[in-house]
């Protein structure tokens, strides 16, 4: 009632104009509001800056970390998802006490012996329902030779359902066949770093290498990638795929005996380990992590010396996602607190601009600005404000994880959910920090705003 | 040339010879201030009625309660007793918001020293008052480029306040102060920062004002500006020491 007749004062409108009443939200006062508010922060152009600096950097800081770290959670995770979900790994460890023991012996050196043997495989496939298949491997580091060239290699003897497993794939040819298998087949998969190696020219496939005194036939080359590096220091046998080559199981067996020697530092030192590795497949990935620990109470019963390790990839994947979110919840916190010391500032520089603008309220407050009026002035100034310094965090943020990336060769992941995230809090941290300002330049009394100097 | 009458009287006068609307009116305004446990009576009782197209001067010695009087004129403080009625309505009661819009739509401010926003533009200071009034942007550009013109600042429309001398940001504010065709115009010292030749001309542009049926008033401390003015209100010690009407 008191706006309608305020608006058509009685001495009649010069214009004869009635002015279209501002109900509620109105977009183009809005936008005034916004366009002074972008003068005001553009006048004071480098204070501006210097204030939403510290929104600039807890919003690239957030996304950056979210980046770096969710990069690093999908590689670890990728890792141990080549190592398959449903299988468990069971490797030979040479035991602390039994390499003491051998030190100490006079006389030739006795074969140490310890490891997985073949009557472990069958007890645990005979006493665990649910295994689907066990891919027992045997490794011995040869030199390996094609005419002058050499390598010094891990030889893996293994099963043909070896590649399967391991979600580990051929490059060209074909992995050795279960008549191979039976026949102790002079065959071999080379792994690729070998493959470069030892025929940098020619293409490898059909000719031979030679390991001590026996030629074999090349029937396959590995991928490069696709392996794990889990476990490298495990079981004296590098995981690490591309310098490895693989020959039929009964092969190593027969050519290689139980009994392999090799120099360290100390002379000849002789061990006879049976078994390496074994992969063993489980059905399903429910039971994986329970026939996990079955594995490791039959191998406690079965074993004096502990000389076996177990993994249970799928285990590791969980703890590998759990240490990833408690990252990300150190990432968030470290970010979050940089955004609130931004709004700090965001709220001083606020008050400041109150006080320097006292005379400025005052005359907006005489020429009809309500409290309203003000306090929506000041808070879309600190929105302003914090918004572009969130834009421009979020550019930052989402620039750094590629120069990560491009320099230091780590995977980062943006996910479209942290930008808008971290974009949000900026805008939020501006209405909350902008608040408690708006307010008190609302609150002055006008008469005193006007007299202020 | 003046004549001295009562303020009761002076009204009834006025309203006989010039026929016309009361605009403005106070009655029995007091005004105390309270710094604690003391309180300070500044206006002990003022009752003065404003007509439509009066140019009044207001005058008194410094401490006088000139300053408080206009600002409970303005709507920018409340007077403790009495009752101010601006057109029909009374302000004495009423909320921030209200007096807010009451002031944004019947009031026109001008000021010692000028007042208007640095960072806005002349035409963006006169614009001011309509923006708070929900005018449209059309409209408010219209009428300001009009305004600009009418004091003659439409060459300058783009110019920063700084960017004026001091008469020149004087007419600005004047300009500002009709954007909403009020119904008084409030004037503080209006040429008390400006040298002889620029306060003449603002003294023009009020006559031109009141010529054409503005409602004047002005707080003043020259004797020679008050004589332009068709009516003197003298305070003394927070009450009406004399209320003399020019006739000519």
């Amino acid at each position: 009632m008191t706006d309608a007749t305020l608006n058509s004062p009685k001495t009649g409108s010069r214009l004869n104009r009635s002015p279209s009443l501002a109900k509620g939200f109105n977009f183009v006062r809005f936008k005034k509001i916004t366009e002074v508010g972008i003068k005001s922060i553009y006048s004071h152009g480098l204070r501006s800056l210097l204030t939403v600096l510290g929104i600039v950097i807890g919003v690239a800081a957030v996304i950056a970390m979210l980046a770096v770290s969710e990069g690093a959670s999908y590689e670890a995770q990728q890792q141990f998802r080549d190592l398959g979900a449903s299988n468990i790994l069971v490797k030979s460890v040479k035991p602390a006490e039994v390499e003491e023991s051998s030190r100490s012996g006079f006389g030739p050196p006795q074969a140490i012996v310890y490891g997985l043997t073949t009557a472990d495989i069958t007890t645990i496939r005979n006493s665990i329902p649910g295994i689907n298949n066990v891919i027992a491997s045997r490794i011995v580091k040869k030199n390996v030779w094609n005419g002058g060239l050499n390598i010094n290699t891990d030889v893996v003897g293994t099963s043909v359902d070896y590649p399967v497993s391991r979600n580990y794939n051929l490059r060209a040819g074909r992995f050795f066949s279960e008549s191979e298998m039976r026949d102790h087949g002079n065959v071999v998969v080379l792994g690729d770093e070998v493959a470069q190696a030892l025929f940098p020219i020619d293409n490898p496939l059909g000719k031979t290498i030679r390991i001590d005194s026996d030629y074999y036939n090349i029937v396959g080359i590995m991928e490069s990638e696709g392996f794990s590096n889990l476990g490298q220091n495990q079981a004296g046998s590098s995981n690490s795929a591309p310098s490895r080559i693989f020959i039929p199981f009964t092969s190593s067996k027969s050519r290689f005996g139980e009994t392999t020697t090799r120099q360290t530092a100390g002379g000849v030192e002789s061990e006879t380990v049976e078994l390496h590795e074994a992969i063993i497949q489980v059905e399903g990935q429910d039971g994986v992590i329970e026939v996990g620990e079955i594995i490791d109470q039959i191998l406690q019963r079965r074993h004096k010396d502990i000389d076996y390790a177990i993994e249970v990839p799928l285990a590791l994947l969980r703890q590998a996602e759990e240490s990833a979110l408690r990252d990300q919840i150190v990432a968030g916190a470290i970010a979050g607190i940089s955004l609130l010391v931004g709004g700090i500032g965001i709220m001083n520089i606020m008050l400041a601009s109150v006080t320097e603008r006292t005379r400025e309220i005052g005359i907006r407050r005489a020429l009809g600005a309500k409290r309203k009026d003000i306090i929506m002035q000041f808070l879309i100034e600190a929105v302003i404000l914090s918004g572009v310094g969130g834009l421009i965090g979020v550019v930052l943020g989402i620039a750094i994880p590629f120069i990560i990336s491009a320099f230091w060769g780590m995977t980062t992941i943006v996910t479209p959910l942290a930008p808008i995230l971290a974009f949000s809090i900026s805008a939020l941290i501006g209405v909350i920090f902008g608040i408690y300002p708006s307010i008190r330049a609302a609150d002055m009394d006008p008469v005193e705003a006007l007299r202020h100097e | 040339m003046l004549e001295t009458v009562s303020s009761e009287n002076a009204d009834s006068d006025v309203t006989a010879i010039r026929g016309q609307d009361i605009v403005a009116s106070l009655d029995d305004i007091r005004k105390t201030y309270y710094m604690g446990a003391l309180s300070v009576e500044v206006l002990h009782g003022i009752s003065l009625d404003f007509y439509q197209g009066d140019y009044i001067s207001i005058m008194g010695p410094s401490g006088c309660g000139k300053s408080t009087l206009m600002n409970i004129l303005g709507c920018l403080d409340q007077p403790t007793e009495g009752k101010y009625f601006l057109g029909d309505q009374d302000t004495s009661k009423m909320e921030d918001d209200e007096l807010s819009s009451i002031r944004g739509a019947r009031l026109g401010f001008i000021f010692q020293s000028y007042n208007l926003i640095q960072q806005l533009n002349v035409l963006e200071n006169i614009e001011m008052p309509l923006f708070y009034q929900g005018y449209s942007e059309a409209d408010s550009h219209e009428i300001a480029m009009g305004l600009a013109a009418r004091v003659g600042l439409d060459d300058r429309v783009d110019h920063k306040p700084f960017e004026l001398s001091g008469g020149q940001q004087q007419r600005v504010a004047i300009a500002r102060a009709l954007a909403v065709d009020p119904l008084i115009i409030l004037a503080d010292e209006p040429t008390g920062n400006l040298d002889s030749k620029s306060g003449a001309e603002i003294l023009n542009l009020f006559d031109e004002l009141h010529d054409q049926g503005k409602t004047l008033i002005m707080v003043t401390h020259s004797d020679e500006m008050a004589e332009r003015s068709q009516r003197l209100v003298r305070l003394r010690d927070g009450l009406v020491e004399s209320d003399d009407r020019r006739n000519a």
